[in-house]
């Protein structure tokens, strides 16, 4: 699928320049979501916590495909029906087939990045299929008709200026209402769609082997409304969000949500084993699992990049990021921004097709230290680089700069005579014409730097 | 080959070098020591209600009172199929879609995530609907651990039910410029009974 990676550096310049409401929005929606997971780690042993979720996914992808035809003949017995999609395209079919069999006219969603990946909406709408997006943020996004920018917050990026005058325009609120008389407006136009739809679609937070659960996790309600009224649910799931046991959720559903939002636990999970069973007075009538490969076995397959699949899609990495607060998810050009989008586009997609993502980070580590299932992320950044410059597929001017680099490194003589004529050149008005510095420098002032070397420093003795 | 047979060939190849690393076994969180105060500590820091009821009257006209005591006061309640009885308001019943509560009965509770836990048996409509849902805890059965819950739940096993809902505090969002609101799709308000 084409994807719009490729222009990430023009469109995070352009956003930066012509949109400054986005870097001050998605900043402080980063830094309060970061905040809160800091506070929520250190309410628990949170290094144990996040090594014994690393184990069992671990061990899990180690055995997947025993996990697979166990949570396929659970979900069987359960009354369920699975279906496996090799890529995108398929998992659309099947979803269109079931729409059909069941004349579908109405689905509500319940927020999935896996449905964005596949690109589903559009493709239900081709079918004269109304589809609603019900989670808030992605309600919002629909009616501004953007993609999500945020795994978590999906409109993190729209001030609540922005969100007023489009809610003054479509639903006729106050032009200065606040958050509560927004989000009631929002409720009451989506009142009756869960009771007139046809069909819930959803994504899965997990899906426990043993049980056949497909567990889900949210805040607002509207996941276990759209998987508990409409006659079908169509659970979308990707084949690495496996777990081995039910107890194993205890961990992960605490953990995810303190990685995300800081909260003990989402307000509500739904944990759905299959159809509703006689005597039950509600709940849908057929349950669907679609099982999700579209690139998942070629991560796994890579030697490295294997662990990204541990991925929880909690959001942590992306509020940390100093590279991500400045633009939000959108520069990216893929449905998974932030540093789990650079180390997993490139295994999804392909490295070509992923290029210049693993390059957009300053490898400070911070990634690392916030992801719950302690993903290598700057180690995978430097993995995927290594590929992409024996691939030939980075810039010649970086090349050069790397060769050049390498050069000097391994000539003591040149690498001293580099060293001052660099300092010599900061210095000076010069500076702002050399390359990276002078973008640098363009709205700071300049440190004056010492007229002595490092080197020359070192050996007198630092004070 | 079918898409199912190639899905699970190609997992099988991209493992087949690796080594199979092992489970690690429960995550072992050390248990509160009173398992009902933890959950209502944890309960209401997410904005969850807890209430006991009075002792001196019968739990029904005691429940009656309460809800109609409730701003604004209830007139229509649904009520879940596996509330007692004697547990139940005399208030008049209507759809769930229309009630101004739902009463439902809990399987249990865990402290330590400060959840309820709701089996589908006793009703999606009545646990998702109306705008206030008050659930009766059964005593003894807050369990210190989510862990330990959802291990008694493994052991229904076949009688699992359909679907269970865990609900640890009012339906929020903070999608409009970062501020929680509550109530935005599911109930504003969540009412632990204990006892």
């Amino acid at each position: 699928m084409p994807t719009g990676i490729r222009d990430y550096p023009a469109r995070a310049r352009e956003i930066i320049r012509k949109d400054p409401l986005v870097r001050e929005s998605v900043t402080g929606a980063t830094i309060a979501f970061d905040e809160k997971r800091r506070r929520s780690y250190a309410e628990i042993d949170a290094e144990a916590w996040r090594r014994w979720a690393e184990g069992v996914k671990n061990h899990t992808l180690t055995h997947l495909d025993r996990y697979l035809t166990e949570a396929e003949a659970r979900l069987e017995a359960n009354g369920a029906e699975v279906h496996w999609a090799e890529d995108a395209a398929e998992a659309r079919e099947i979803v269109m087939e079931l729409a059909q069999r069941h004349s579908v006219r109405d689905v509500v969603k319940g927020k999935s990045m896996l449905t964005e990946e596949i690109d589903l909406n559009p493709a239900l709408e081709r079918a004269r299929i109304d589809v609603l997006e019900t989670d808030l943020g992605e309600f919002i996004l629909q009616l501004f008709n953007e993609p999500p920018s945020h795994i978590l917050g999906p409109a993190i990026h729209k001030s609540l200026q922005q969100v007023r005058n489009l809610f003054t325009e479509v639903l006729r609120t106050d032009s200065d209402a606040d958050p509560d008389t927004l989000a009631q407006a929002a409720r009451e136009a989506l009142s009756d769609v869960f009771i007139r739809a046809d069909m819930g679609i959803t994504g899965a937070n997990f899906l426990v082997a043993e049980t056949g659960t497909v567990a889900l996790i949210e805040n607002e309600g509207n996941i276990r409304l759209a998987t508990s009224l409409p006659r079908v649910h169509v659970a979308i799931v990707g084949i690495e969000k496996l777990l081995p046991r039910m107890t194993d959720l205890a961990g992960f559903l605490q953990l995810t949500a303190r990685a995300a939002t800081g909260q003990p636990i989402g307000c509500f999970v739904s944990l759905i084993q299959g159809p509703a069973l006689h005597p039950e007075d509600d709940g849908p009538e057929e349950v669907h699992v679609i099982l999700v490969d579209n690139g998942r076995t070629d991560v796994l397959a890579h030697e490295h990049a294997w662990e990204a699949l541990r991925c929880l899609r909690c959001g942590a990495c992306l509020n940390v990021c100093p590279v991500y607060r400045q633009t939000g998810g959108h520069a990216y050009g893929y449905v998974y921004s932030g540093p789990i989008g650079s180390v997993l586009d490139p295994g999804l997609l392909g490295l070509h097709e992923a290029m210049p993502l693993p390059f957009a980070s300053s490898l400070c580590g911070a990634c690392f230290d916030a992801c719950p299932v302690r993903i290598p992320i700057p180690e995978l950044l430097l993995e995927w680089r290594r590929e992409a410059q024996e691939a030939g597929l980075t810039p010649w001017k970086e090349r050069a700069a790397l060769a050049g680099l390498a050069g000097m490194a391994t000539r003591p003589g040149l690498y001293r005579a580099a060293g001052k004529l660099g300092s010599r050149l900061a210095g000076t008005g010069m500076a702002r014409s050399l390359p990276m510095l002078g973008a640098w420098a363009e709205d700071r002032a300049l440190p004056k730097p010492s007229r002595r070397t490092f080197r020359e420093l070192w050996r007198a003795g630092i004070e | 080959m079918t898409g199912r047979e190639r899905i699970l060939a190609r997992v099988a190849r991209a493992t087949a070098g690796r080594e199979g690393l092992p489970h690690p076994g429960p995550l072992d969180v050390p248990p509160a020591d009173d398992p009902a105060a933890a959950f209502v500590k944890r309960f209401t820091s997410s904005g969850g209600e807890v209430v006991e009821p009075d002792p001196g009257r019968p739990a029904g006209a005691w429940l009656t009172a309460f809800l109609e005591g409730l701003d604004p006061a209830v007139a229509g309640v649904a009520i879940g199929p596996e509330v007692p009885p004697e547990r139940r308001p005399r208030l008049p019943e209507v759809a769930a879609a229309h009630a101004g509560a739902g009463v439902s009965a809990a399987w249990g509770a865990a402290a330590d995530s400060g959840s309820l836990i709701l089996p589908s048996t006793g009703g999606r409509a009545v646990q998702l609907l109306p705008p206030v849902h008050v659930v009766w805890v059964p005593e003894g059965r807050v369990f210190a651990r989510l862990e330990d819950a959802l291990a008694e739940l493994r052991k229904l096993d076949e009688d699992l039910p359909a679907a269970v809902g865990l609900h640890s505090g009012p339906s929020k969002s903070a999608d409009i410029g970062q501020t929680v609101v509550t109530g935005v799709h599911g109930p504003g308000r969540c009412i632990a009974v204990m006892g």
